[in-house]
């Protein structure tokens, strides 16, 4: 051995060496670091990278789509292209990228932070659920090589038993696939919120991301099983022949619809409470002040989740269901507007009094009370029974529902994007050009689908690769905003991209936080806290305070209340 | 208080009564033509539930605004104090809108009501859907590609699919309702105004079928009363009243409408094979006279067709064909043709215009119109 030391490579140029700091990203290295990482964060990363990947996939068959409604007739493709087009869209955008975007990208990075917690509660199992969602996609992948599939995203029998297109049952195990994927996170993520919480944080001490989550944990383990058994009929009468849907086989089509919705409507919700997290902690976070009225808000929540699973019938008013059902869901349809309302209200008293800094996220959070509050209004005239049996199957649907799941879900998940984006990343984007992409991404949005409400309700049906002339000049509209749009989200990736390699390094708490999430490093240690942090009232802001040195906020411990009372009282 | 209610009641409720004594309604903004007894009732509803959703928005968005601007960040100040609840504001924000939401479930229910229970003495029509057509049947056995109602009568149809799910809406009505294959539904609706002068309404297919579902739209003709019962018996008589030796070229085309979203003309490819030339084994009548056919077994179609065979003459196998199109499929082309209800004679046009297949045009039209006239002026 050496008796010499020699000095480090650093110090002979001269330079100082950097603190070292331990960092998820750096914490291991090499490709295999990855894909056997238990590490939640990581996990997160990567269904974030996977999902936006599929977005970005689900995003250009929705360009074609709108380009090929450009004129009536044809314009690039086909119908039976245009069929398995709209299909793809539907069934790429709904089951891989908006079901895992918040819980499973953004709640496997943020859930276990905000709980003070190492990780999840089963970290192996969420490795597991990844992968899973990575087998859905790749036998989506091999559907498309074996013919691809035309049924539409629903699986409507007996269309999807009797069509000629080859994928299907490919497809449809790859969703099977996926809902274990979902069932598996979600039952990780009740178990962690149950038994990881640290000392002082008691179920309404929760962020309310995580009420949101919890909430949406119940939804996926509980309803998801439902989809997957009818996927599976729907195989095994594809396969085998045996008639469960199809009348010529003794079967029956409504049973697929009541079976088949009574997993996609409280899907519905898996997809837009978690987006009420996010606002929830966004708009208070960006607010500079107490959430108002955290018990409804938190309330709200699993009221929407219990309501989410006794209204699937109101997607069936036209489909041979009893006019009695049809009372019956109308009536409890109406009581989900409810809690909606509130939470509206709720966070638009949130901002009364408060110090509104307009940061991208908090843009982003109020596009989305823009945007769902349109969403959420027009499901009044859908859930009404007479107007309802002339809206049902056209654009004003779906108009509705990409308000819901798009301006809605899909936009609080790219404000919380932006909101964890330093955290996740240990890079400030510009937020020059967040705003820019933001406004852009809005403008487009509303331009696209709110013209969509009035092809609608002139009877313009969904699905049609061919229409009338007269709905001719609300298309061009359409599209020309989804050209907008695609602009908006081609720019927020290349400001996202070129913050990781030019960005500032972003400091613990860029905006404010005060839940625990913001009291690691950005990036976070790879065990997020070395002991488990003591919480107190995560929207209690007096304990933030700025701090010119690190060009962010901090959390002075010793100013928050809650933090100093006895351990029993928590 | 009758005072109170009343006006309220008829916001609510006596719209239809106000209604619907008069025409049609314009096409608005939201909403097209008005053109069945249930529609005005229908659009007032709409309008109803639009303002409510006017008053939230503005309220929600004015004050957003209003905050956004007021209470921006000036300086650093990162603990505004706002209250943090406030139950009576809390319990009024929750329950105003219940009431809300009761009085639009009402309305909707009571004009739901009129959509789903048709007058006794309505007018039935029988409807078939299939992948990509309507078919209408009208008591007296007459049937239609198009729907004819008489005006000034509820018309009630009842509905079945032969193939998969379809929808039968009729926008200027507001009437839909899914057909179902292997169960009936039924949906009606009066129209009280007569289309005149070729004007129709729209009759669009609205769950998604396939192929050809957005080409599954016909169009509804509202007769008047004297017209349409006059109607109905010549389009019962219509295929009995051409000679027989007229029937490929007058009966054929009609019926060939039927066919032509799956079989061209021209030897295009389509859902099904061409009744022009198909893969060098020539037209429809050729290649089965000659038995070139090919089954997607690999069999030919020599080997069915002739004495002691299953098909005695090339029109047996035709007929089959039409008859019981999943019995054979040409190679290359899956089942995807539903059973045609054709009678006798109909199955004579068919085959007489595919014998003569050379006559028609690509749009099936039949070429020797002219000489027809030509003849009939000597």
């Amino acid at each position: 051995m050496s008796t010499i030391d020699l000095p480090h490579q650093d110090d002979q140029q001269g330079r100082t060496p950097a603190p070292v700091v331990d960092n998820y990203l750096t914490y291991t290295r090499g490709i295999k670091s990855w894909i056997f990482t238990l590490d939640h964060k990581r996990i997160g990363v990567m269904y974030m990278v996977s999902v936006l990947v599929s977005f970005l996939v689900g995003g250009t068959f929705a360009i074609l789509l709108r380009t090929e409604l450009l004129p009536p007739g044809k314009t690039i493709v086909g119908a039976d292209m245009y069929n398995q087009f709209f299909t793809l869209h539907g069934a790429i955008m709904v089951f891989l990228v908006i079901i895992p975007s918040i819980p499973a990208a953004l709640g496997n990075f943020v859930l276990p932070i905000m709980l003070g917690a190492k990780d999840v509660a089963f970290p192996r199992l969420n490795l597991f659920s990844y992968w899973l969602w990575i087998a859905g996609a790749i036998c989506a992948v091999v559907s498309l090589l074996m013919g691809g599939f035309d049924t539409g995203w629903t699986f409507y029998t007996p269309y999807s038993t009797t069509t000629e297109t080859g994928g299907v049952i490919a497809v449809v195990t790859g969703v099977f696939i996926l809902g274990f994927s979902s069932i598996f996170t979600g039952m990780n993520f009740i178990v962690t919120i149950h038994k990881l919480r640290p000392p002082g944080m008691t179920w309404f001490r929760m962020p309310l991301f995580l009420w949101s989550i919890y909430a949406t944990a119940m939804i996926q383990v509980l309803a998801t099983p439902v989809l997957a058994i009818t996927l599976l009929l729907l195989i095994i009468e594809r396969t085998l022949n045996i008639g469960v849907f199809n009348p010529s086989m003794g079967g029956d089509p409504v049973l697929f619809q009541h079976f088949f919705w009574f997993y996609s409507h409280p899907a519905v919700y898996i997809m837009i409470l978690p987006a009420m997290g996010i606002i929830s902690d966004v708009i208070a976070v960006h607010s500079h002040r107490h959430i108002f009225g955290y018990t409804f808000i938190a309330f709200s929540s699993i009221a929407i989740a219990v309501f989410s699973f006794l209204v699937w019938g109101h997607h069936m008013f036209t489909s041979g269901q009893s006019p009695l059902m049809n009372t019956i869901f109308s009536l409890i349809t109406f009581s989900v507007s409810i809690p909606s309302a509130i939470k509206v209200f709720n966070w638009l008293a949130t901002l009364y009094k408060g110090s509104i800094s307009l940061n991208t996220a908090m843009l982003y959070g109020l596009s989305f009370i823009f945007l769902f509050t349109i969403g959420g209004l027009t499901g009044l005239h859908l859930g009404t029974l007479n107007t309802d049996i002339h809206l049902h199957d056209t654009y004003f649907v779906v108009a509705h529902f990409h308000y819901v799941m798009m301006g809605s879900a899909l936009i609080a998940m790219i404000a919380g994007l932006h909101h964890w984006w330093p955290k996740m990343t240990g890079r400030m984007y510009s937020e020059f050009w967040g705003r820019i992409g933001c406004l852009l991404v809005f403008i487009g949005f509303n331009v696209t689908f709110f013209t969509q409400f009035m092809l609608g309700s002139q009877g313009m049906p969904r699905r049609y690769y061919d229409y009338l002339p007269e709905y001719q000049v609300y298309h061009v509209i359409s599209t020309i905003g989804s050209y907008v749009m695609a602009l908006g989200f081609v720019l927020t990736a290349v400001y996202l991209l070129a913050s990781i390699m030019f960005g500032r390094r972003a400091p613990a708490n860029p905006w404010g936080g005060r839940s625990l999430e913001w009291q690691c490093t950005s990036p976070p240690p790879h065990d997020n806290f070395k002991t488990t942090p003591r919480v107190g009232n995560c929207y209690d802001f007096s304990a933030v305070v700025w701090d010119e040195k690190q060009q962010g906020y901090v959390v002075d411990r010793s100013l928050d209340p809650t933090l100093n009372e006895p351990a029993d009282k928590a | 208080m009758n005072r109170v209610i009343a006006p309220a009641m008829f916001l609510f409720c006596g719209a239809s009564a106000a209604f619907a004594s008069g025409g049609n309604t314009p096409r608005t903004f939201w909403m097209p033509e008005g053109a069945s007894t249930i529609a005005p009732s229908i659009d007032h509803v709409f309008d109803m539930i639009n303002w409510v959703c006017y008053f939230f928005f503005a309220l929600v968005v004015i004050i957003m605004f209003w905050f956004m601007w007021k209470y921006r960040q000036r300086g650093r100040i990162v603990d505004a104090q706002g209250p943090t609840h406030n139950m009576a504001l809390e319990l009024t924000w929750t329950i105003i809108p219940i009431f809300i939401v009761a009085a639009m479930f009402f309305v909707g229910f009571k004009g739901f009501l009129n959509i789903v229970t048709p007058p006794e003495n309505s007018y039935e029509i029988d409807v078939v859907a299939q992948k990509w057509a309507w078919e209408f049947k009208y008591p007296n056995g007459a049937t239609s590609e198009d729907l004819y109602v008489p005006a000034g009568q509820p018309v009630k149809l009842i509905m079945s699919s032969r193939d998969v799910l379809h929808s039968l809406y009729i926008k200027d009505f507001r009437v839909k309702q899914d057909v179902i294959p292997g169960r009936y539904s039924y949906l009606w609706f009066q129209a009280n105004e007569p289309t005149l002068n070729d004007d129709f309404h729209w009759l669009f297919c609205t769950e998604y079928c396939g192929f050809g579902h957005s080409n599954m739209n016909r169009k509804v003709y509202v007769l008047p009363e004297d017209d349409f019962a006059e109607w109905v018996v010549e389009q019962g008589q219509w295929l009995d009243k051409i000679l027989d030796e007229d029937l490929y070229f007058k009966a054929g085309p009609k019926l060939f409408v039927r066919c032509v979203q799956c079989h061209s003309l021209d030897g295009t490819p389509g859902i099904g094979p061409s009744w022009g030339d198909h893969a060098g084994q020539g037209n429809i009548w050729e290649r089965t006279v000659s038995g070139e056919t090919v089954f997607d077994d690999g069999t030919k179609l020599s080997s069915l067709i002739g004495p002691g065979k299953a098909y005695e003459t090339p029109e047996d196998y035709l007929r089959t064909s039409m008859l019981n199109p999943g019995k054979h499929l040409v190679q290359g082309y899956g089942n995807a043709m539903a059973v045609q209800a054709l009678n006798d004679r109909a199955v004579d046009a068919l085959i007489g215009m595919m014998k003569r297949i050379d006559e028609f045009d690509a749009n099936g039209k039949w070429l020797k119109e002219s000489e027809l006239v030509d003849q009939e002026q000597q």
